[in-house]
């Protein structure tokens, strides 16, 4: 057993920060905040680091990484609130294509990712209140040559700013695992509506199906079966999305611990106080304590691990009731300037609060670790 | 980063489980606790447990084979930490002399020191406490004035400890005087191994919350200390003090609130509330998970922790936090175990294993001040991690 990062993945995170910081990637994340379109230009910029190849297989003209390498990339991406579908294309899309493409959908899609040109989101929810992937109930029904969509799917990451999206629908009825089937869709073709969400770095668009026409090698993998590598592709992005969040809580308790140095009040650094020095104290704790369970669940889901799917649902539960207490904290030691839309504070919390129910209520996940547990 | 055992270190947990199976006491994994209503008989009892272990090789675990250790790696010393977690094993007694003096006098101790005391240590024949706390030097220990005043090529000790563990039946106390207070506080500390076994030393127990009173009040009236017990330099002892913490070391407390959560499973299981086992109801089922998903994050940072400090070869102040936050996960677990009983949680020795669960729920809050209190703690992350200004 050894816990250490070795010296490849330090490097790697180490020229990740240098270059999300040379390319101000977190200005980038303040002008997609303001509604510009940035994804264009840093999927570049990304692509000429070659990560969107980071996870895709070697055999595919990818780097052939795991997914906890791939956590440690987006913890630095996370320190920055990098606005571009990273997760969703890596985590998630390049996973359901290697896990059940036909060899023509991998030749298809799998190199363009690589290269850079191809970015893939998901479309899973549909009232946005529901339990996933149980819940799908978007029907696909079989024609002559493919399938119709019809039904409306909602909170689809970046799903303007992507050019192929994973479709969940169910070509069986009822609900459940059974019957659930991915399909890829060219993005361009479907009628979308852009989503306001309260992380502004990361849009979402609603996507309307009418009579929606799809061949049949948009299937990906067999009809109605597709449900447990879509239950394990959304472990996938959750993990992603703790390492983000766990890098941004990094960040946070940085900005903390420099404003507490610098911050005077009653003739000294307010990092004097201990009601502030305790409070930055805590929120370091559980930054390493969400951090450990994020690599853990990144190891153990590479490492088709036996308690893999506990250790995403406690890394997930950890972040979502610990961490947005880091970023909470956060605001709360810089005083006014907290509240301000200056301090990068809120840009973090806003992620982490958002993050907090996607893909699975705290409840949900304690649920999950309960029955991982056989209570 | 990998999470799996070496062939090698499979090795070592089967052959400690085995022979824990083989020499712990009877009873002990039916529950029985010998010792639980006497403390003289309990004592004899964690002596007797300390000299079996020396004999199966297992008592001086990160000591050097020279001294007798096992000289283990950090990861069997978390082996050993998991396995003795799991069966619940006896106290060791004479932590105090394993885990601080002994490797305290290898690193600065004179020969004669060395060879004098540390064969006792390991063998348990003489019980060591530390004597550090002073009624008016607590978390400001530096501040200590216990004074040891020089009379030929003695010393003679007067002044008053207190929060002693053991202190009642150690027989060699690891004692830090003041010596000169002329200077700055840090300065003109020098520690002392002295003799408990004398009339200028007086001990008189502390009733603890949880009715034990493992601790104490030291009076030193004219004791006598000898020039060649002075561990390091004379008015240095702060520094000798500090040592005890850098050594290379792996401890926490998490593998024994792991199996604690275990048994509280098991209970869940076998009790019932309105005809349902305590387990399938929503909110004790959802507390376990929420439980087990904060020990497995102390577990999983403890690991972290002792992966660093196999590279660094000195104990960061990560374990501070490995303190804190164990800590508080055990308070919550313990108080959720008390929630469990329902109104029997009014209940101290007439409730479930003779009380048990009441030291249970109480010693964390002990834990909480002991040897640094999370205050403390905190301060050293947040100064020493994070670069905090020192408060003046």
């Amino acid at each position: 057993m050894d816990f250490r990062i070795n010296d490849e993945q330090r490097q790697m995170r180490e020229t990740a920060q240098e270059f999300f910081e040379d390319r101000e990637v977190l200005e980038r994340a303040r002008e997609r905040i303001d509604g510009e379109d940035v994804v264009d230009d840093l999927w570049d910029d990304l692509s000429e680091m070659d990560y969107p190849a980071l996870t895709v297989p070697l055999e595919h003209g990818g780097l052939g990484d795991d997914v906890l390498y791939l956590s440690l990339l987006l913890e630095e991406a996370g320190r920055v609130a990098l606005p571009a579908p990273l997760p969703e294309t890596l985590a998630f899309g390049a996973f359901v294509l290697d896990e059940l493409g036909s060899d023509a959908q991998k030749e298809q899609f799998l190199p363009a990712i690589a290269d850079g040109d191809q970015r893939l989101s998901f479309a899973l929810y549909e009232s946005g209140q529901e339990s996933l992937p149980r819940d799908i109930q978007l029907a696909a029904t079989p024609t002559d040559d493919g399938y119709r969509l019809d039904g409306t799917k909602t909170l689809v990451p970046f799903g303007e700013q992507v050019d192929t999206i994973v479709v969940a629908a169910r070509t069986g009825s009822g609900t459940g695992m059974d019957g659930v089937s991915l399909f890829l869709v060219d993005a361009e073709r479907v009628d979308s509506e852009p989503q306001d969400t309260l992380d502004r770095t990361r849009p979402a668009a609603k996507l309307h199906f009418d009579d929606f026409e799809i061949g049949e090698n948009a299937l990906l993998g067999t009809e109605g079966e597709a449900g447990p590598t879509l239950q394990k592709a959304m472990d996938r992005y959750t993990v992603a999305t703790c390492a983000m969040t766990v890098g941004a809580a990094s960040r946070a308790v940085e900005m903390s611990s420099d404003y507490g140095s610098q911050r005077e009040q009653f003739d000294k650094p307010i990092g004097q106080f201990q009601a502030v020095k305790h409070r930055i104290a805590d929120m370091w704790m559980a930054t390493q304590a969400a951090r450990s369970l994020t690599y853990y669940a990144a190891w153990a889901l590479e490492n088709d691990e036996p308690d893999a799917a506990r250790a995403v649902s406690e890394a997930k539960l950890f972040c979502s009731e610990q961490l947005t207490q880091v970023f909470a904290d956060d605001i709360h030691n810089h005083g006014g300037m907290g509240f301000t839309s200056e301090h990068d504070g809120h840009i973090y919390f806003k992620q982490a609060k958002a993050w907090e129910t996607f893909l699975g209520t705290p409840t949900e996940h304690l649920d999950r670790i309960a029955d991982s547990h056989e209570l | 980063m990998d999470f799996e055992y070496t062939e090698d270190q499979e090795r070592f947990r089967q052959e400690l489980r085995e022979w824990l199976r083989e020499n712990l006491p009877d009873g002990w994994q039916a529950g029985e606790r010998p010792g639980t209503d006497d403390p003289e008989e309990n004592v004899e009892f964690l002596l007797d447990w300390q000299r079996t272990l020396n004999d199966g090789g297992w008592a001086g675990l990160h000591w050097p084979e020279e001294y007798g250790g096992a000289d283990a790696s950090l990861l069997e010393q978390v082996i050993y930490n998991q396995e003795t977690a799991r069966v619940d094993a006896p106290a060791r007694i004479n932590a105090v002399g394993i885990d601080f003096v002994g490797p305290t006098l290898m690193e600065l101790g004179t020969d004669e020191q060395k060879e004098r005391f540390l064969p006792k240590i390991i063998s348990g024949e003489e019980l060591w406490c530390q004597g550090y706390s002073e009624p008016d030097a607590g978390s400001d220990l530096a501040s200590l004035s216990l004074s040891a005043e020089r009379n030929g090529d003695e010393f003679l000790l007067n002044g008053q400890k207190v929060w002693t563990s053991y202190a009642h039946v150690a027989d060699w106390c690891f004692l830090l005087t003041r010596t000169d207070d002329s200077g700055p506080k840090h300065h003109g500390i020098t520690v002392f191994l002295v003799d408990m076994d004398q009339e200028g030393i007086q001990t008189e127990p502390i009733h603890q919350i949880t009715d034990e009173t493992d601790f104490n009040e030291v009076f030193f009236d004219d004791a006598v200390a000898r020039e060649e017990h002075i561990v390091g330099e004379i008015d240095e002892g702060w520094e000798v003090a500090m040592t005890l913490s850098a050594f290379e070391h792996s401890m926490s407390d998490v593998f024994s609130i792991e199996q604690r959560w275990r048994s509280l499973v098991e209970f869940c299981q076998e009790h019932e509330r309105d005809g349902t086992p305590l387990a399938e109801h929503t909110h004790v089922r959802r507390e376990l998970a929420r439980l087990h998903t904060r020990i497995q994050a102390g577990k999983l940072t403890h690991y972290r922790n002792v992966s660093k400090q196999m590279e660094t070869g000195v104990p960061g102040p990560e374990g501070s936090m490995d303190k804190v936050f164990n800590n508080q996960t055990e308070k919550k677990l313990e108080n959720f175990a008390r929630r469990l009983l329902g109104a029997n949680n009014a209940l101290w020795t007439d409730g479930p294993d003779d009380g048990q669960w009441v030291t249970d729920l109480l010693m964390p809050y002990g834990k909480m001040i002991a040897g640094g209190t999370k205050d403390v703690q905190r301060n050293i992350i947040a100064e020493r991690v994070l670069g905090l200004p020192k408060d003046d």
